[in-house]
């Protein structure tokens, strides 16, 4: 899932300061399950909005409305009501969402209300881990289940380095090691054989510029 | 001040349950509940690696099936529907019961350490070496040492009682020697009179004991509060009975974690919670009895045995009827998140897969009506605002704060709005600056209320919870603190004042408490002034 966390009402207050109607747009989808953008949260930031602004002498109005999911249009379509009837928007939804928003509601100015962190697993309550940083090209197979492109600090494809510790990484001693994690898991699976296997450098493939997938099998007629 | 709300009818369901019962613990305890359960339906007794003192009384029973050599490993479903995993003879086996009461016997463990480090011997006996041993006492001179182990409990009193009473009969001479007379129990004070007219001598001692053994006699030397400090009295008997320390069985942290329920002091079953009757766990269905949350007496265990049959009888006819008064989801909101699963206290929300739920997963969190206890903290805690508690619906909650006065305090059922009402009593005048808006449970209280008091004109908001530690729904007074940080930063980053928020803990009969904080928070506002973030048009 992709884990948010809310910015700080001070930053969104500033971006809103200019307009005197906005919209608080929630997603249903991960920033609802990561407790930071479903209706709920919706509820408290309209809510804080309009406190300030009233304590400012400056009274806003705020409308609120949550979707199913802010990345796909056919969902962004229940906006519109709404949004043709303000100046601005506040988007809680990851960094995708808040962008395909500002696309399709152009040239309503969309603003983000949370700050997309990473992808993570929801380990309890309030407690969420990275544990993928999407690179395109995955080698959880060498590396028996665990990821260290996200839970090596260093991103090292042929770790540890030096600076592992009882477990514990050099660059934050509350922090896994990731490769003694891999290790220890390798050994569990009876695959040690594989830590001396050489990953070879990947290909970042950024250089293309931004990434896209398109299944031809999978696609409309054009 | 206290605004009743208009309840809704309500609507009940008839549900298909298992008659049958799981008792986990074949020692007397589990025996014994066992025997009086099985006059109304079948029961399933396991030993669960424990004792199998109870055996014998269970044997042959008609209603009642003994499984050795089991152990229960996992836990699915719901009160009326549990389905139980067992490993038995390294092979798992499942099967389906109505309710499940917890046995697992206390151990008892003779602590040298309490007594001058005396070994236990032919002369010298635990309490429960003496019960089990049939020698003959008459003429014998028995004293039992009170007060040194299990200091806490009243079980150790109660059978030194009943088991000097019993040599009275067989015409031995008796002594109880004890520090502090415990009879604060049902029988024991009667116990104490009959003990004390058959001519049972209570000697009181004070400070530290001596005891001295020789083949022939054990001494006890103590000092005697009412004579000089510097003389000792030596007591010599034939035989010495000092009660043991009570340890919760050791399986029970395993036991506790498979049937998901709490423990509490000294790692026995059961919270320490005052709402709590003896049998109850945090989940229903599943019930503790006997010494497995904590030392028992005969006549207590009886009681405990007798509720639990009641408590169980529900599901003796294979029907229960059940109000519906859980709370519901709309599933159109539902992420299934999981926050409300992972933060109800007692185990009563499932996630439900099915084509009608009209989201994208086709899944939706269910909240079983048999488990729920109607607390409301799930509909706090959803972050898709999709779960409503009857009753206490936000609109219902939202309507009561049209205009609210200087203070909006959110109260528990259990304790704030009982001492609201004592606290009116006494302090009437008060009674026009606040309004008390009433929730089952503070962990119903959402940050959205809250915010919402403020926004529409009060000047301070209050959450008022049970003491802590004695929630009735085990962490909502818990959850209701952090509610109130987390509002009070949410002021704090807009320029306000967080301290227009607080926390206030009482008991049902605290009146005076309440109107304190109440004074207390009018003197706090009118010092700050009034609100500037109300939003009033
Ligand atoms: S917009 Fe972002 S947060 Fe919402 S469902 Fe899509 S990916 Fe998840
Ligand atoms: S290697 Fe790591 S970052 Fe790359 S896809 Fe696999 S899990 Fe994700
Ligand atoms: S907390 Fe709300 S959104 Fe999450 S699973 Fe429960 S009902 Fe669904
Ligand atoms: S109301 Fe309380 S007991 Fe019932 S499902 Fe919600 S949290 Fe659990």
């Amino acid at each position: 899932m992709i884990v948010v966390e809310n910015k700080s009402a001070e930053d969104i207050l500033k971006m809103v300061a200019p307009y005197k109607k906005i919209l608080v747009a929630g997603c249903y989808g991960c920033v609802t399950v990561c407790l930071a953008g479903g209706e709920k949260e919706v509820g408290l930031l309209a809510s804080q909005i309009r406190m300030a602004r009233e304590k400012e002498g400056n009274p806003i109005e705020v409308l609120e409305q949550t979707v199913e999911r802010q990345c796909d249009k056919e969902y962004l379509v229940n906006f519109q009501d709404k949004a043709r009837d303000v100046e601005a928007i506040v988007s809680l939804a990851c960094g995708i969402g808040i962008q395909y928003l500002a696309q399709v509601y152009e040239p309503i100015p969309v603003f983000p209300g949370v700050n997309t962190q990473f992808l993570g697993a929801n380990l309890d309550v309030g407690v969420w881990e990275e544990y993928c940083m999407a690179c395109g090209e995955c080698v959880l197979d060498k590396t028996g289940g665990i990821c260290p492109i996200a839970r090596c600090s260093k991103s090292l494809l042929n770790g540890p380095c030096g600076g592992s510790q009882e477990g514990k990484c050099e660059v934050d001693k509350s922090v896994d090691c990731a490769w003694h994690l891999i290790y220890d898991r390798l050994k569990a699976l009876g695959q040690l054989d594989k830590m001396a296997e050489y990953i070879p450098a990947k290909n970042w493939h950024r250089n293309e510029g931004p990434r896209k997938l398109v299944k031809e099998d999978l696609t409309l007629e054009q | 001040m206290l605004q009743m709300q208009a309840r809704s009818a309500v609507i009940y369901e008839e549900l298909d349950v298992f008659p049958e019962v799981l008792v986990i613990g074949c020692g007397t305890e589990g025996a014994a509940a066992a025997l009086a359960v099985s006059e109304n339906q079948p029961v399933t007794v396991i030993d669960h690696d424990t004792n199998h003192d109870g055996l014998s009384l269970i044997k042959g029973q008609t209603n009642i099936t003994v499984n050795a050599g089991v152990k229960v490993v996992g836990l699915d479903g719901f009160p009326g529907q549990f389905l139980v995993s067992f490993m038995e003879n390294g092979e798992y086996t499942k099967k389906s019961f109505g309710a499940i009461i917890v046995a697992l016997e206390a151990q008892s463990s003779y602590d040298a350490k309490k007594y001058n480090r005396i070994e236990l011997g032919e002369r010298i006996l635990s309490l429960s070496q003496f019960i089990k041993k049939d020698n003959d006492y008459s003429r014998q001179k028995v004293t039992f040492v009170l007060g040194q182990a299990d200091r806490d409990s009243i079980s150790s009193y109660a059978t030194a009682l009943s088991q000097a009473i019993a040599l009275k009969e067989k015409d031995a001479d008796v002594s109880i020697l004890y520090y502090d007379m415990k009879v604060s129990a049902d029988h024991l004070e009667q116990d104490y009179e009959l003990a004390r007219a058959r001519g049972v001598n209570f000697l009181k001692y004070e400070g530290d004991l001596q005891i001295l053994k020789t083949d022939v006699a054990a001494t006890v030397q103590y000092s005697e509060p009412f004579l000089e400090e510097t003389e000792q009295v030596k007591l010599v008997s034939d035989y010495l009975v000092l009660p043991e320390d009570y340890v919760a069985h050791p399986g029970t942290a395993d036991l506790a974690d498979v049937l998901d329920v709490n423990t509490g002091p000294n790692g026995f079953f059961q919270e320490d919670n005052v709402h709590f009757l003896p049998i109850m766990s945090n989940r229903e269905g599943i019930y503790f009895i006997g010494s497995c949350h904590g030392p028992i007496y005969g006549v207590e265990l009886e009681k405990e045995i007798e509720t639990v049959k009641a408590e169980v009888g529900r599901f003796a006819s294979g029907k229960t009827r059940v109000a519906s008064l859980q709370p519901q989801v709309d599933a159109e909101k539902c992420a299934v998140c999981l926050t409300c699963y992972r933060c109800c206290p007692h185990h009563a929300i499932e996630i439900v897969h099915d084509e009608s739920l009209n989201n994208m997963y086709h899944s939706a969190a269910r909240m079983n009506p048999l488990a729920c206890r109607h607390c409301g903290i799930c509909s706090a805690e959803c972050p898709g605002k999709a779960i409503q508690l009857p009753n206490y619906k936000d609109g219902q909650i939202l309507q009561q704060l049209s205009r609210p006065p200087k203070i909006v305090a959110f109260a528990c059922e259990n304790s704030g709005t009982l001492a609201a009402e004592l606290a009116n009593k006494i302090e009437p005048e008060l009674n026009a600056l606040i309004q008390v808006v009433p929730v089952p449970c503070s962990g119903k209280i959402d940050a959205l209320y809250l915010l919402k008091a403020l926004e529409r004109g009060a000047d301070g908001v209050l959450l008022i919870a049970c003491q802590k530690e004695n929630c009735k729904y085990s962490r909502g007074n818990v959850r209701a603190d952090q509610r109130k940080e987390l509002v009070r930063k949410r002021l704090e980053a807009i320029g306000l004042e967080g301290d227009r928020v607080d926390i206030v803990h009482v008991a049902a009969n605290q009146g005076n408490q309440f109107n304190e904080s109440i004074r207390s928070m009018v003197a706090r506002v009118n010092q700050l002034g009034s609100y500037p973030g109300k939003v009033i048009r």
